[in-house]
C-alpha cells in the first residue's frame, strides 16, 4: 500500500513529493468490474488510456508497448500526479467555503482517496491514500506542516523554490513511517 | 449527452433513416420535423387491439405521455444481450424518410427501406418492433408520383398537404401504437414457462430466434411471431393470419392481464400474477419477468403499473441472488418516481419546492446509490468478456444517471420543472448551457446554494464511473461516457479534472485512429495492383508504394476532425499551464520582411521587451506533468490520420519557447528534432513557411563598430576656418571647464555616430541561445529606416548551446542623412521572418524597467492569485498592467548620421624607421611624411596638430593650480616655446588633388621626459561647389590621420650652480696663475665695476664628450662666446663676463605674466608687497640674463648639435645685486698732487691702486644721478683698516645735496695711508629723507700701499 504526498505551491508547482510504501496490506475492495481486463496494448495511446483509467494497477499482467509515450518515472507516477493535480479543483472549491486546514477525504478518483491540508500561506499538502486512516493522516499533516514552517524560516528559501533539504526529507519520512 | 438522459429508461427510441436518393438537406429538414415530437400523449395512441398486444395499450382518457427520443444510430449488435434486460436501450421503431419523385417510385423506396432495415438490425434481434417509411413528395413532382397507389409499410405525404406536422404526429402515434402492441407480444412469449427459463438463463439473457426455440416447450401450437426483422406489421392492414394464430396460442399463461384489468384492480393484480407463474412450476423466480413487465409499462408511459411491478420484483430480488437485475429495478423505480413527480407538478413548480428536512431528490439519489453499489459488487459468473462489457456499461450508465439527477437539479437552480424537463429531454432545453456558461466561481457557487447540491457532490458522483472497467467498454461507449464526464466537469468548473478526462478522450480517439489505420493497411496491402491509395507515409505524403508506375495520390483530406482533436489538446494543456499556441502562425503567406516591418509591429516589440523583463517571474504548474502532456501532444499530432506538420511544429516549438527552463536537455533535443522533421515535411509538401520565429527574443544587442580612426569623420564648425588659429589656447587651455564635475556635460546629447556615405560599416549583433542544442537561424538581416542602407543578410547561422554569440554585418549607407537601426529581422529555418526591435534604453525606460523588475521581485513571494488564476497569461492581464504604466514614449533606436563622402589620405612613406626618433636633449630633427590622397576627392583643408607625452602632465599640473607663479610661467613657457613636435612651414601645402603625393616636414625637438608623440593630420574637402548647397549646414567634417612617433631623448649635459660674481673681487693674480680659457675675455673688461662674471658648471653625464659653447649677445658690447669641451663624466666651469645692466622700474614692477588666457587665476601667494616686488625683480632680471646668455652644445666627434637649456637655473638675491647696476653710480678714484700742482690719478693695475704710505692722496668720489628723478643724497665712506688711514673731515653722512637727473657731483677727501698693506675703501650713497634701506649706490676700491708705490 502506498501513500503519495505532494507539497504544492500556490502556483500548482510541486516543491516536494514523497512516495511512502507502508507495510500495511490494503484491504481488497476490488470490484468484479475491474477484473478480467482485456490486454489492451494495440497502440501507444491505449497505454495512456489504460494508465489513466487506473487499469494498469488493477491488472498486473498488463504491459505497455510503444516506448514513445513512456511517461517520466513510470506511468503510474504520472497518473498519480495527474490525480493529485485534478483533485486541486475540489480542494480549491472547498477551501473557498471552509476555513478548515485539514480537508479529510476531499476527493476520490479511481482507487485513490485524496486528503489535503492547506496552510495559511496557501500551500497545499496533498496526500493520496487508499485506506481510511483519519487520525494518522491528520497527525502526519501536522508534522509535515511543522517541518515545512521550519524550512520556511530559512530566509534564503522562497515560497516557490523546491525543498531540497535532506533533514526535511528524513523527518517527513520518519513521520510517514510513524503515522501512515 | 442524449444517451445519458436521466429518464432514458422511459424513452422509446425511434431511428430516422434516409431512404433512397434523398438530398441531405431535404432529409435533415424532414427528420427535424419528425424530431420535434418528443412526447405523445397517451390519449392520442390509437388502441384498437384486443388480444395480448393490448396489454400495454393506454387506457382511454389516461393522462400520461409516451416519451420519444431519436438517436442517430441503432445500438451496436454487441449489446443485443441487453435486449431483455434494458429494452429502452434499443431502437424500438424505425422511420424511413424517402423523397419520392417521378423517377423514384414508392415501390422502389419501400424495397430499399426494407433492405436497409435488414442491414442495420442484427441477426436474431428482437428489435425493432415497428417500422414505417414516410415518402415525402417533392414540390416539383407533385401529383405525378403515383402516390395514389398505397403500398403497405409506406406512407406518402404529398407536398400539397397543409398541416404536415399534425399528420406526422398522427403517424407517429400510430407507430407507437404498433410498438406497444409488439411489446405486448414479446412479453407474451416471456410469460410462457419456456420464455421464463430463457429469461433466467444468463445474467443478460437473450431471447433465441424462433428456429432455436425448443419445440417441446413451445408446444407446437405456439404460432410464434415471425422474425423480428420482418414483422408482419404494416400501417394499412393490421389483421394478418399470423397474429390470429398467436392470439389463440398465448391464451394460456397471461390471459387475465389485460390492461384494463390491471388498471381497475391494481391491488389485486400482482398476487394473482405471482401465484400463477409459480404454479406453472418453472424453477426460476419470476423477479426478472416482473422487472421486464415494469420496464415495458414504463416505456408505455403507465408509471403506476410500472411501479407496481417493480415493487413486486424488488420483493423477489431481496434475497440478493440477482443483484444486477435488482439494481436495474431500482433504476427503473427512480425513473418512475421522477416521471410521477413531473406529471404531478408540471403546472405548479413552486409547490414541489423543498419544505421538508430532506431534499426531495434524496430518496431517488439513495435508490440510485444502491443500484450503483449493486452493480459494482455484482459477480460476473461467466468469463465472457461480453458480460463484463455490458455490466460495465450498465454500471457506468447508472452512475451517469445518478450524476444526471444531481447535475440537472444543480444546473437548473433546484428541484423544479426545469430540472425535470432537462432530465426528461436534456437536448430540448438550452437552459443548462445558459446557466453554466458563466463559469466564474461565484456563479457556480450561487447555483450550488440555490439548488442545494454542492459541486463536489456531483464530482464525487460522476467520478464513480471512472475506473479500470472503462476498458471493458466498447470504444464508442467509452468515448460517450468519457465525453459526458468531461462536459460535466467542465460545467462544474473543474478544469483540471476535465483536462484529465480529456486526455483520456484524446487517447481513446487516437487509439481508434491508430487501430483503424492498421486495419486499413492490411486492407490495402491485400489488393495490390488495383488503383489503391496507400496511406503509408508518416509524414503525410500518401504515396502508393505497391502499385507499379502509379502516381502518388493525395486523399481528399477532411481536416476538421484533426482540428477538433488539436483543440482538445490545446484545451487540456492550457489547464496544466502549457500554452501550445505560444508560437503564432504567420499571417502573411509570402512572409516578406517589408510587411512585417510595418503596421502592427509597433506594439509587439514592446511586448517582447516586457517579456524579456519578466524572465524572473515564477513558473506555473507541475513541470513533470507539463513535460508529459507535451510529449503526448506531439505524439498525438504526429499520429493524426492526415498528419499535420504545422501543428506538430507549433506544439513542439511552443513547448520549447515557454518551457525550456524546466525541460530536460534530452527533451529539448527531442522537441527540436521533432519540429525540424515537421518543418522539413512542410517544405517537401511545398507549403509556405507558416511558423513565426519562436525562440524568444534572440537579439541581445546591436552595436555599431567604431570606424577605424583614420576613417572616422569629425564634425567641425565652419567658423574655425575663418577664426585665427590660436594654438596657445588649445595647448594651454587644458581643462577649460571651471567645474570639477559638470552634470550638464554628461547629460548632453549623446555623441552622434558618424558614418560616411558610400563606405562600409560594421555592426555587431549579439545573439542569445538559451537552449541546450545548436540553434539554427536561417537568416538575420538588419531592419533600418531613414537613409537607404545596403547590407547583405547573414544566413545559415548556428548558435552554440547556452551561449551568447556575436555576428558582424557589413553594410553601406547610400545617401546622406540619418540612418536608424531598428533591430533585426530573424528567420528560423522554414519559419516566417519576424522583426525584433531593439531600442536604445533611455533613462526613463531604464527607470521603468527597474521598477517593473522590482515589482515582479516584490510579488514573487506572495500569491494574490492562485491555482488556475496564477497561470502566466491570466496573471499578467490582471497584475502588472495595472501596477505600472506601460511604455508610452516611442522607443529610441540606434541612430547614425551619414555624412557626405570624404576624401581619404594615407601616409605613404616616412623618414623614420619603425616610427622612432632618438635625440639628445635639445637636439632638433626633422620628420618627413609623404601623404597620398587615395580618394577621388580633392583635399583643400589640411591642418596639423601635435601631441606628446610631456603635454599631458604639464597641463595637469597647470590645471591643478598648485604651482607658484614662477613655476607656472616656466611650465607654460615650456609648453609654448619648446614644443616637442611642430610644423614650421604651415603654409606650404593647401591642396592635395586626387592621387597626389605631398611631403610634410615636422620638426622634432629633444625634450627630456618626452617618450612619444603623435602627429595628427586633419584634412577635408571644404569647398564643394559641384554639390547642392546645404542651407543649414554649419558644420563640415574632417578626417584625421595620426602618425605616432616614439621618441627617445638622451639627457647628457647638466648645468649647475649658476653664479654671478662682481668683477671687482676677481683676483687677477690668481687668474693669471690659472690658465683659464676665459682669461682672454677679460681684457675687454674695461671697468670692473661695470661687469660681472657669469659662471656655471656643466656636467656631462653621457658617454661621449661634448663641446659646450656659451654665447653672450648684449647690447653695447661685442658678442662673445666661450667654449669648452666637457669630457664624459666630468664637469667644466664656464665663465663669461656679462656687463651689468639695470632694468627700468616700469619693467620690473610688472607682474609675472601668464602665457595662457586662463581666467580664474587667484593669487595664492601670501607674500608681502616687498617680497613680491623682489620676486618680480628676480624674474625680470633672470629673463633678461637668459636673453643675453645662450648655450649650445655640439658633439665633439660628430656633427650633432643643439641647444642647452638654462632655464632650470635660479637667480638669487645676491646674484641680482651683482648683476644690477646701481641707481647712483659711485666712482672712486685716488688722486695725488703732482709736483706741478696738477692732480694725477694713481697707478691702477690688476684691479687696484698702488700707493705709497705716508703720502697725501685725494679720494675723489664722483656721484651721478642716473635715475629719472632728482635725488638728495648723502655719502658714507669706509676705510679698512680704518685706524691706519688718516683722513680729513667726517667720513659719514657727507651731504652731497640734491642732484638732478644726469647731474654729477664730485667730492674729494684727502687721506693718507699710515702703513703699507692692502686697504679697501668703500663708498656708499644713501638718499636722504627715506628711513630704511635707502642705499642707492656703492662702490669699492682696493689700494695696495707699498713702499715702492
Amino acid at each position: 500500500m502506498s501513500h503519495h504526498l505532494f507539497l504544492l505551491s500556490p502556483s500548482d508547482t510541486p516543491i516536494y513529493s514523497l512516495t511512502h510504501y507502508s507495510t500495511k496490506l490494503p484491504q481488497s475492495t476490488s470490484s468484479s468490474l475491474s477484473s478480467n481486463l482485456p490486454t489492451w496494448s494495440t497502440s501507444a495511446f491505449a497505454g495512456t488510456l489504460t494508465a489513466l483509467s487506473g487499469a494498469s494497477s488493477a491488472t498486473q499482467s498488463h504491459h505497455v508497448q510503444g516506448g514513445s509515450v513512456r511517461m517520466g518515472g513510470g506511468q503510474d507516477r504520472h497518473v498519480i500526479q495527474m490525480i493529485a493535480n485534478a483533485s486541486l479543483d475540489v480542494i480549491e472549491d472547498v477551501m473557498r467555503k471552509e476555513s478548515a486546514m485539514y480537508l479529510k477525504s476531499v476527493d476520490k478518483f479511481n482507487e485513490w482517496t485524496v486528503s489535503a491540508f492547506i496552510t495559511p500561506g496557501n500551500m497545499k499538502f496533498i496526500l493520496l491514500h487508499e485506506t481510511k486512516n483519519d487520525d494518522g493522516i491528520r497527525s502526519f499533516f501536522h508534522d509535515v506542516w511543522e517541518l515545512y514552517v521550519k524550512t520556511m524560516l530559512n530566509p534564503f528559501h522562497t515560497a516557490h523554490s523546491p525543498i531540497r533539504s535532506i533533514v526535511f526529507d528524513t523527518r517527513v519520512r520518519a513521520s510517514a513511517k510513524k503515522y501512515l | 449527452m442524449n444517451s445519458h438522459a436521466f429518464a432514458a429508461l422511459a424513452h422509446i427510441q425511434i431511428l430516422v433513416l434516409p431512404v433512397g436518393p434523398i438530398p441531405r438537406a431535404a432529409f435533415e429538414k424532414y427528420a427535424a420535423e419528425i424530431r420535434t415530437f418528443d412526447s405523445i400523449r397517451l390519449g392520442d395512441i390509437p388502441a384498437g387491439m384486443k388480444d395480448e398486444r393490448a396489454r400495454f395499450m393506454p387506457n382511454p382518457l389516461s393522462s400520461g405521455n409516451l416519451y420519444l427520443s431519436y438517436p442517430s444510430h441503432p445500438a451496436p449488435p454487441r449489446h443485443m444481450s441487453l435486449s431483455l434486460f434494458r429494452p429502452s436501450h434499443f431502437t424500438l421503431g424505425i422511420i424511413g424518410v424517402a423523397a419520392c419523385s417521378s423517377s423514384y417510385s414508392l415501390a422502389s423506396a419501400l424495397k430499399q427501406f426494407e433492405n436497409t432495415v435488414l442491414d442495420i438490425s442484427p441477426e436474431g434481434s428482437t428489435f425493432p418492433l415497428a417500422k414505417v417509411c414516410f415518402a415525402f413528395e417533392d414540390e416539383e413532382s407533385a401529383g405525378s408520383t403515383g402516390l395514389r397507389d398505397t403500398l403497405p409499410g409506406i406512407v406518402s405525404i404529398p407536398s400539397v398537404m397543409g398541416n404536415k406536422k399534425l399528420y406526422i404526429g398522427t403517424l407517429l402515434a400510430d407507430l407507437c401504437s404498433h410498438i406497444l402492441a409488439e411489446l405486448g407480444r414479446v412479453y407474451h412469449v416471456l410469460e410462457s414457462p419456456i420464455g421464463n427459463e430463457y429469461l433466467n438463463s444468463a445474467i443478460f439473457p437473450i431471447l433465441p430466434s424462433p428456429s432455436e426455440m425448443p419445440l417441446s416447450l413451445s408446444s407446437g401450437n405456439i404460432g410464434y411471431f415471425s422474425h423480428s426483422s420482418q414483422p408482419e406489421l404494416d400501417s394499412s392492414s393490421l389483421a394478418t393470419p399470423g397474429i390470429q394464430i398467436k392470439r389463440s396460442s398465448t391464451a394460456g399463461p397471461g390471459i387475465s392481464h389485460t390492461a384494463s384489468f390491471i388498471q381497475r384492480q391494481s391491488t389485486l393484480g400482482p398476487p394473482a400474477v405471482r401465484k400463477r407463474p409459480s404454479a406453472i412450476g418453472a424453477v426460476s423466480s419470476h423477479g426478472r419477468l416482473y422487472k421486464v413487465l415494469g420496464d415495458f409499462f414504463l416505456l408505455a408511459g403507465r408509471t403506476e403499473d410500472a411501479l407496481l411491478w417493480y415493487a413486486e420484483a424488488i420483493v423477489l430480488f431481496k434475497t440478493g441472488q440477482d443483484p444486477v437485475w435488482h439494481a436495474s429495478v431500482l433504476e427503473g423505480m427512480a425513473t418512475v418516481f421522477v416521471l410521477d413527480t413531473w406529471s404531478a407538478g408540471q403546472g405548479l413548480q413552486s409547490s414541489v419546492s423543498n419544505n421538508g428536512v430532506k431534499e426531495p431528490w434524496a430518496d431517488i439519489y439513495e435508490q440510485l446509490s444502491q443500484a450503483v453499489a449493486l452493480y459494482h459488487k455484482a459477480p460476473v459468473p461467466s468469463e465472457l468478456s461480453q458480460d463484463h462489457s455490458l455490466l460495465a456499461l450498465t454500471y457506468c450508465t447508472a452512475v451517469m444517471r445518478q450524476t444526471s439527477l444531481l447535475f440537472c437539479t444543480w444546473s437548473t437552480k433546484g428541484w423544479g420543472a426545469l430540472a425535470f424537463a432537462s432530465m426528461l429531454q436534456p437536448g430540448s432545453t438550452s437552459y443548462t448551457q445558459k446557466t453554466t456558461s458563466d463559469s466564474s466561481w461565484t456563479n457556480l457557487e450561487r447555483l450550488s446554494i440555490m439548488s442545494g447540491v454542492s459541486r463536489s457532490q456531483i464530482a464525487n458522483t460522476v467520478s464513480q464511473a471512472h475506473g479500470p472497467w472503462l476498458l471493458h467498454l466498447g470504444p464508442h461507449e467509452r468515448l460517450t461516457i468519457l465525453q459526458s464526464m468531461a462536459s460535466i466537469y467542465s460545467s462544474l468548473g473543474y478544469k483540471r479534472k476535465e483536462a484529465f478526462i480529456l486526455r483520456e478522450v484524446i487517447s481513446c480517439i487516437m487509439d481508434l485512429i491508430v487501430c483503424g489505420r492498421e486495419e486499413n493497411d492490411v486492407l490495402w496491402k491485400s489488393d495490390v495492383g488495383s488503383a489503391s491509395i496507400g496511406n503509408r507515409s508518416e509524414n503525410g505524403d500518401e504515396v502508393n508504394i505497391v502499385g507499379k508506375g502509379a502516381v502518388g495520390v493525395r486523399q481528399n483530406e477532411i481536416l476538421a476532425g484533426n482540428q477538433s482533436i488539436l483543440k482538445l489538446l490545446v484545451r487540456a494543456c492550457k489547464v496544466l499551464g502549457v500554452d501550445l499556441e505560444a508560437v503564432g502562425v504567420a499571417k502573411a503567406t509570402d512572409g516578406t520582411s517589408s510587411e512585417i516591418g510595418g503596421g502592427d509591429s509597433n506594439d509587439c516589440p514592446v511586448e517582447d521587451l516586457e517579456g524579456s523583463a519578466d524572465v524572473a517571474r515564477e513558473s506555473f504548474g507541475w513541470s513533470e506533468l507539463q513535460v508529459g502532456v507535451i510529449r503526448e501532444a506531439i505524439a498525438v499530432a504526429e499520429a493524426l490520420p492526415a498528419p499535420d506538420p504545422l501543428a506538430v511544429a507549433r506544439i513542439s516549438l511552443s513547448a520549447l519557447r515557454t518551457m525550456h527552463s524546466v525541460l530536460a536537455s534530452s527533451d529539448q533535443y527531442h522537441l527540436y528534432q521533432t519540429a525540424g522533421r515537421a518543418l522539413a515535411a512542410m517544405r517537401r509538401r511545398g507549403d509556405a513557411p507558416a511558423v513565426e520565429y519562436w525562440a524568444g527574443h534572440p537579439i541581445m544587442s546591436i552595436a555599431l563598430l567604431p570606424l577605424a580612426l583614420h576613417r572616422l569623420p569629425i564634425e567641425n564648425l565652419f567658423s574655425i576656418l575663418t577664426a585665427k588659429s590660436s594654438a596657445t589656447n588649445s595647448l594651454l587651455g587644458g581643462i577649460t571647464d571651471p567645474f570639477l564635475y559638470n552634470p550638464r556635460k554628461s547629460s548632453g546629447p549623446q555623441s552622434k555616430n558618424l558614418i560616411v556615405q558610400g563606405e562600409p560599416i560594421e555592426l555587431t549583433i549579439t545573439l542569445r541561445n538559451p537552449y541546450v542544442f545548436d540553434l539554427e537561424i536561417q537568416s538575420i538581416s538588419l531592419s533600418t529606416t531613414g537613409v537607404e542602407f545596403e547590407s547583405s543578410p547573414v544566413s545559415a547561422l548556428v548558435i552554440p548551446p547556452n551561449t551568447l554569440y556575436s555576428i558582424t554585418i557589413i553594410g553601406t549607407a547610400k545617401t546622406r542623412g540619418t540612418l536608424v537601426f531598428r533591430g533585426c529581422i530573424v528567420q528560423a529555418p522554414w519559419g516566417a521572418p519576424r522583426e525584433f526591435l531593439l531600442p536604445v534604453p533611455t533613462d526613463a525606460d531604464q527607470n521603468l524597467f527597474a521598477r517593473r523588475q522590482s515589482a515582479v521581485k516584490c510579488e514573487i513571494g506572495r500569491t494574490k492569485y492562485w491555482g488556475l488564476d496564477s497561470r502566466p497569461w491570466e496573471k499578467d492581464e490582471r497584475r502588472l498592467s495595472t501596477l505600472l504604466p506601460s511604455l508610452k514614449i516611442p522607443p529610441q533606436f540606434l541612430q547614425c548620421v551619414v555624412v557626405p563622402e570624404q576624401p581619404l589620405l594615407r601616409i605613404r612613406w616616412t623618414s623614420l624607421t619603425h616610427g622612432a626618433v632618438m635625440l639628445y636633449n635639445g637636439e632638433e630633427s626633422t620628420i618627413r611624411l609623404t601623404l597620398e590622397n587615395i580618394s577621388a576627392l580633392p583635399i583643400d583643408f589640411l591642418r596639423l596638430s601635435f601631441e606628446d607625452s610631456t603635454i599631458g602632465p604639464a597641463q595637469e599640473a597647470l590645471s591643478e593650480g598648485e604651482l607658484s607663479v614662477f613655476e607656472t610661467y616656466e611650465t607654460e613657457f615650456d609648453l609654448l616655446h619648446r614644443k616637442a613636435l611642430s610644423w614650421r612651414n604651415e603654409k606650404e601645402i593647401t591642396n592635395i588633388l586626387p592621387n597626389q603625393k605631398v611631403v610634410l616636414s615636422v620638426t622634432c625637438v629633444g625634450k627630456v621626459g618626452c617618450a612619444h608623440g603623435t602627429v595628427h593630420i586633419s584634412y577635408s574637402q571644404v569647398n564643394r561647389e559641384h554639390e547642392e548647397p546645404v542651407p543649414a549646414s554649419e558644420v563640415f567634417y574632417t578626417r584625421q590621420l595620426s602618425y605616432p612617433v616614439t621618441v627617445t631623448v638622451y639627457h647628457m649635459l647638466e648645468c649647475h650652480d649658476l653664479r654671478l660674481m662682481p668683477m671687482v673681487d676677481v683676483n687677477y693674480d690668481d687668474i693669471n696663475h690659472r690658465a683659464s680659457n676665459s682669461v682672454h675675455l677679460l681684457p675687454e673688461v674695461d671697468d670692473p665695476a661695470e661687469w660681472c662674471l657669469f659662471a656655471i658648471d656643466v656636467r656631462n653625464t653621457y658617454g661621449l664628450p661634448f663641446e659646450v659653447t656659451f654665447e653672450r649677445e648684449q647690447a653695447g658690447t661685442e658678442s662673445a662666446a666661450v667654449s669648452s669641451t666637457v669630457p664624459p663624466g666630468s664637469m667644466s666651469r664656464i665663465i663669461l663676463p656679462v656687463k651689468k645692466f639695470r632694468l627700468s622700474d616700469d619693467q620690473i614692477s610688472q607682474s609675472i605674466p601668464t602665457l595662457s588666457d586662463r581666467q580664474f587665476v587667484v593669487g595664492k601667494s601670501k607674500l608681502s608687497i616687498e617680497e613680491e616686488q623682489a620676486q618680480r625683480e628676480l624674474f625680470w632680471y633672470r629673463e633678461e640674463l637668459l636673453k643675453i646668455v645662450s648655450a649650445r652644445w655640439k658633439e665633439t666627434n660628430g656633427d650633432r648639435h643643439g641647444y642647452l637649456s638654462l632655464r632650470q637655473q635660479r637667480l638669487t638675491l645676491p646674484m641680482l645685486k651683482v648683476l644690477r647696476t646701481d641707481v647712483v653710480p659711485v666712482d672712486l678714484t685716488l688722486i695725488m698732487d703732482t709736483p706741478d700742482n696738477s692732480l694725477q690719478e694713481l697707478d691702477y693695475s690688476g684691479g687696484k691702486y698702488i700707493a705709497s704710505p705716508n703720502e697725501m692722496f685725494y679720494l675723489r668720489v664722483e656721484v651721478a644721478n642716473s635715475s629719472l628723478s632728482p635725488l638728495a643724497m648723502a655719502l658714507d665712506l669706509m676705510f679698512d683698516p680704518a685706524e691706519q688711514v688718516l683722513s680729513e673731515g667726517v667720513l659719514s653722512n657727507m651731504a652731497i645735496g640734491k642732484l638732478k637727473p644726469d647731474e654729477t657731483k664730485a667730492v674729494e677727501v684727502p687721506l693718507c695711508f699710515l702703513c703699507t698693506g692692502r686697504f679697501e675703501i668703500g663708498a656708499e650713497v644713501r638718499t636722504t629723507g627715506t628711513l630704511k634701506d635707502s642705499r642707492v649706490g656703492a662702490s669699492r676700491i682696493c689700494v695696495s700701499v707699498r713702499e715702492d708705490g
